[in-house]
C-alpha cells in the first residue's frame, strides 16, 4: 500500500482550481477550460449536446420527410419510438463501460460509432430506412452517463451537483437547439438551390459532422480522472476494480432505483416525447410555417440552459433546510406540476397560449429532471453508475411507453395525447411517496426510530470479507460527507468514531 | 411556486382561448359549377417531368348570371382519400380554412366561363400519391364560393398517380458512405493508438 502512496504522489500536479484529497476540483468554474476539471466539463457537455442535435434532428424536418419517404402517421410514430429505446439499454452498458475503461474511451467510442447512422441518413428511401437511422443514432443518448460519470469523477461532493446539473442541462440543451438549427441548414440550402427533397438531406451532414468532430476532441483532448487515465490508473493500482457482478446485484436489489428509473420516466421521458412531437404539432394544428414550429419547439428545449441546473441546485436548497425529505418532496411537487400543465397544454385551443403554457411546463418538467439526479446520488454508493445508467434508461422507457400509447398512427389527436400523457405523469410521480431512506426519511414518515445511520445503510453494500480488505473505505467516507441529508432540524447526530458498524 | 402567477397565468390562457370567430366558409355551402378535366400519360406519372392538361368551363346547365360574381380561378392539386389514409396532415375539413385536401397550388388565373386551358409540370416537391385536381372560384373579395374538380364526389373516378422524386443523388450517397467508413475507421485507429501507446509506457 505505502509503495502505491508514494507512486500517486509522484504524479500529483499543481492544478488550476483548488482540489481535495481525491484531486477533484471542490470549484467549478464555468468559463475556464483548465485542464484537466474545467476542460472534461467541457468536453462533456459539447459532445453530449451533440449527440441529442442528432437525435433530434428529424422531427423538425418531418414536415418534408414525410412526404418524400411517403411516411404514414404510423411510420413517424414508430421512428420516434425508436430513437429513444436505443438508449434504453444502451444508457445501462454505457455505465459497465465507464466503470471498466473510463469515460473518455466510452463516449468517444460510441460517439464515433454513432455518427455513420446520421451521415446514412441522408440516404434513407423508405419508412423502414428511416426508421433504422433513427434507432442506431439513438444509441448516442448514452452519453448522458459518461457524462455525468465523468463530471463525478472530476468534481468533488460539494460542487458534483451543479456540475451534474449544468452537464446533462447543457446537454439537453440540443434537443432544442436542433429544433432551430435543422430548419435554419434546410433554408439555407433550398436557397442555395436545392429541391426540398435534397435540402433536407444534405442538411443531415452538420450534425453529423459536428458529432464526429466532438468524438475526435472528447479523445484527444479528455483525461478520465484528474491523475490520468484508467489504464494507467488500474496499472499503478491507485482505482481498486470493483466485481461487476456485486454492483449489479445492489443495483438490481435497490427498490428506490427503480422507482426513480420509473418517475425520470415521466419527466425526462416526457422530454424526449416532446422533442420528437411538438414541431410537427405546432406546425399541423395552428398552420405556421417550418420554420416558426421550429423556433417554437426549439424553445421547450432550450430552456434546459436554466431550468434543469435550476432543478438541481433547488434541490440542495431544499436539503439545507429540510434534508432528504425536502428534496423528495420538491421532486414530486414540481414533477405533479409538470403534469397538470401538460394536460392544460393538450386543452388550450389558441397559438398564443399554446406557446405560454407549454413554456412553463418546459421549466416544470426539466426542473424534474434535475431535482431526480438530486437524489440519485444517494441511493448507492458502490453502484452509483449503473443506478445513474437504470435511472437514464428509465428515462428513455418512458419516451419508448409514451410514443407508443399516445402518439402513433392516428388513434388519438396529437393534442388529446398530449392531455393523456399530463395525467400520466401525475400518476407515475405518486410512487415517489414509497421512497423511504432508514436514515433520513420519506415523503410521510420521518427517519427509523432505532436510530439507523448514514453508515448502517451504506455498508449494507459490502460483505464482511470485502470490509476486511478495506474495499468500502470510499463507502465510508461517503457515507460521512451525506449526514448533510437530515436537513438542519437534527443537530450533529453522534456519528460513529470507528468505521465498522456494530452489526 | 405561488399561486399568484398560477392564477395569472390562467387568466391569460382563458382570455386567448376565447379565439375570436370570422367569416368560416363551409366546402359543403360551395356550387359546383365548374366542369374540370384533366389529361395526362397514361401509368405513374413523374413529378419533375411528365405535366397535366388541365382543362374547365361552366356547367351550362345552371342558369345565366350564375357566373356574375366569379372573379378568379385557382387550381389545385388535392389528395385522393388514399392518400389521406392515416395521415392527418392530409385531413379533410369542411371548414376551408382547416381543410388540408388541397395542399399544392397550380395556377391562379381570371375567370372565363369558357376556354380555358392550363399546362403543369408536376412541381419537384409533389409527394408520391393518389390526386385529382379542383378549382376554386374566388369573387372580388378572395372568398370561394364555388368548385369544380375532375372527380366525383366520392372521390373515386379519374384519380392519378404520381411518383415522387426521390431527392438522392451519386454525390450524395457517396460521401454519405466515405465519411460513415472513416469515422469508423478512425476509431479502430486510436484503439490502436491507445494500445502502443500503453505498451511504450510500461
Amino acid at each position: 500500500m505505502e509503495n502505491m502512496d508514494l507512486e500517486s504522489k509522484s504524479v500529483h500536479r499543481d492544478f488550476v482550481l483548488p482540489v481535495d484529497s481525491e484531486d477533484k476540483a471542490t470549484k467549478f468554474r464555468v468559463y475556464s477550460v483548465s485542464a484537466p476539471h474545467m476542460r472534461a466539463f467541457h468536453l462533456s457537455w459539447i459532445s453530449f449536446f451533440a449527440c441529442f442535435v442528432s437525435t433530434f434532428a428529424a422531427p423538425p424536418l418531418v414536415p418534408i420527410i414525410r412526404d418524400n419517404l411517403d411516411l404514414t402517421a404510423t411510420d413517424i410514430g414508430n421512428a420516434g419510438i425508436a430513437a429513444v429505446s436505443g438508449a434504453v439499454f444502451g444508457r445501462i452498458a454505457m455505465g459497465i463501460a465507464c466503470d471498466l475503461f473510463g469515460s473518455r474511451l466510452a463516449s468517444s467510442a460510441l460517439i464515433l460509432l454513432t455518427a455513420p447512422a446520421v451521415f446514412l441518413t441522408s440516404i434513407a428511401n423508405s419508412a423502414v430506412s428511416f426508421l433504422l437511422v433513427r434507432f442506431f443514432t439513438g444509441f448516442s443518448l448514452a452519453t448522458f452517463v459518461s457524462t455525468q460519470f465523468w463530471m463525478s469523477s472530476m468534481f468533488s461532493a460539494k460542487v458534483v451537483g451543479t456540475a451534474n446539473g449544468i452537464a446533462g442541462g447543457w446537454g439537453n440543451l440540443g434537443g432544442g437547439a436542433t429544433q432551430l438549427i435543422m430548419p435554419l441548414v434546410f433554408s439555407l440550402i433550398h436557397k442555395i438551390g436545392a429541391t426540398p427533397f435534397t435540402a433536407w438531406r444534405i442538411a443531415f451532414f452538420i450534425p453529423a459532422l459536428f458529432q464526429a468532430l466532438s468524438a475526435y476532441a472528447v479523445f484527444f483532448f479528455g483525461q478520465d480522472m484528474p491523475d490520468g487515465d484508467y489504464a494507467k490508473l488500474h496499472k499503478s493500482g491507485e482505482k481498486h476494480k470493483d466485481n461487476i457482478s456485486d454492483v449489479l446485484y445492489h443495483a438490481v436489489t435497490n427498490y428506490r432505483g427503480w422507482i426513480l428509473a420509473l418517475t425520470y420516466g415521466y419527466c425526462f421521458g416526457v422530454e424526449l416525447t416532446v422533442d420528437n412531437i411538438i414541431a410537427q404539432y405546432f406546425f399541423d394544428r395552428f398552420n405556421v410555417n417550418l420554420h416558426t414550429a421550429g423556433i417554437i419547439a426549439a424553445s421547450f428545449g432550450l430552456a434546459n440552459l436554466f431550468s434543469r441546473p435550476g432543478g438541481g441546485t433547488l434541490s440542495d436548497i431544499m436539503a439545507k433546510r429540510f434534508g432528504m425529505r425536502g428534496r423528495l418532496w420538491a421532486l414530486w411537487i414540481m414533477q405533479t406540476l409538470g403534469g397538470l400543465l401538460c394536460v392544460l397544454l393538450g386543452k388550450v385551443e389558441s397559438l398564443s397560449g399554446s406557446i405560454a403554457v407549454m413554456l412553463v411546463f418546459s421549466v416544470f418538467c426539466q426542473a424534474a429532471c434535475g431535482l431526480t439526479f438530486g437524489v440519485v446520488p444517494f441511493v448507492s454508493r458502490r453502484s452509483l453508475g449503473i443506478i445513474s445508467g437504470m435511472t437514464g434508461g428509465g428515462g428513455n422507457i418512458g419516451a419508448v411507453l409514451t410514443q407508443v400509447i399516445f402518439f402513433r398512427g392516428t388513434r388519438y389527436s396529437t393534442e388529446t395525447g398530449i392531455t393523456y400523457m399530463g395525467i400520466m405523469i401525475i400518476c407515475c410521480t405518486l410512487p415517489i411517496m414509497f421512497i423511504y431512506f432508514p436514515q433520513w426519511g420519506g415523503m410521510f414518515y420521518g427517519p427509523s426510530s432505532k436510530g439507523l445511520t448514514e453508515e448502517d445503510y451504506y455498508m449494507k453494500e459490502w460483505s464482511l470479507k470485502e470490509k476486511e480488505n478495506g474495499f468500502h473505505q470510499s463507502s465510508m467516507k461517503f457515507a460521512g460527507n451525506s449526514t448533510s441529508e437530515r436537513g438542519k432540524k437534527v443537530e450533529s447526530a453522534p456519528t460513529p468514531i470507528d468505521g465498522t458498524p456494530n452489526t | 411556486m405561488a399561486s399568484t402567477p398560477a392564477i395569472f397565468l390562467a387568466t391569460l390562457v382563458i382570455c386567448c382561448s376565447l379565439s375570436s370567430s370570422h367569416a368560416e366558409i363551409l366546402f359543403s355551402s360551395l356550387k359546383k359549377s365548374l366542369e374540370v378535366t384533366v389529361k395526362h400519360r397514361a401509368g405513374v406519372l413523374m413529378a419533375g417531368e411528365d405535366t397535366l392538361e388541365i382543362d374547365w368551363f361552366l356547367n351550362k346547365t345552371f342558369p345565366a348570371g350564375t357566373d356574375s360574381a366569379y372573379k378568379t380561378i385557382k387550381l389545385k392539386l388535392c389528395y385522393a382519400p388514399i392518400s389521406q389514409k392515416d395521415r392527418a396532415w392530409r385531413k379533410t375539413e369542411d371548414h376551408l380554412k382547416k381543410d388540408k385536401t388541397c395542399q399544392f397550388e397550380v395556377d391562379s388565373t381570371p375567370y372565363k366561363s369558357s376556354n380555358n386551358k392550363f399546362n403543369w409540370t408536376i412541381e419537384r416537391d409533389v409527394p408520391t400519391g393518389t390526386f385529382f385536381v379542383r378549382a376554386y372560384i374566388l369573387n372580388g373579395d378572395g372568398h370561394e364560393i364555388g368548385y369544380g374538380q375532375n372527380t366525383d364526389d366520392k372521390k373515386v373516378n379519374n384519380l392519378f398517380d404520381i411518383q415522387a422524386i426521390s431527392g438522392r443523388h451519386a454525390t450524395l450517397d457517396i460521401c454519405s458512405v466515405v465519411f460513415s467508413a472513416f469515422a469508423v475507421v478512425s476509431l479502430f485507429g486510436f484503439f490502436y493508438m491507445e494500445k502502443r501507446n500503453a505498451k511504450a509506457s510500461k
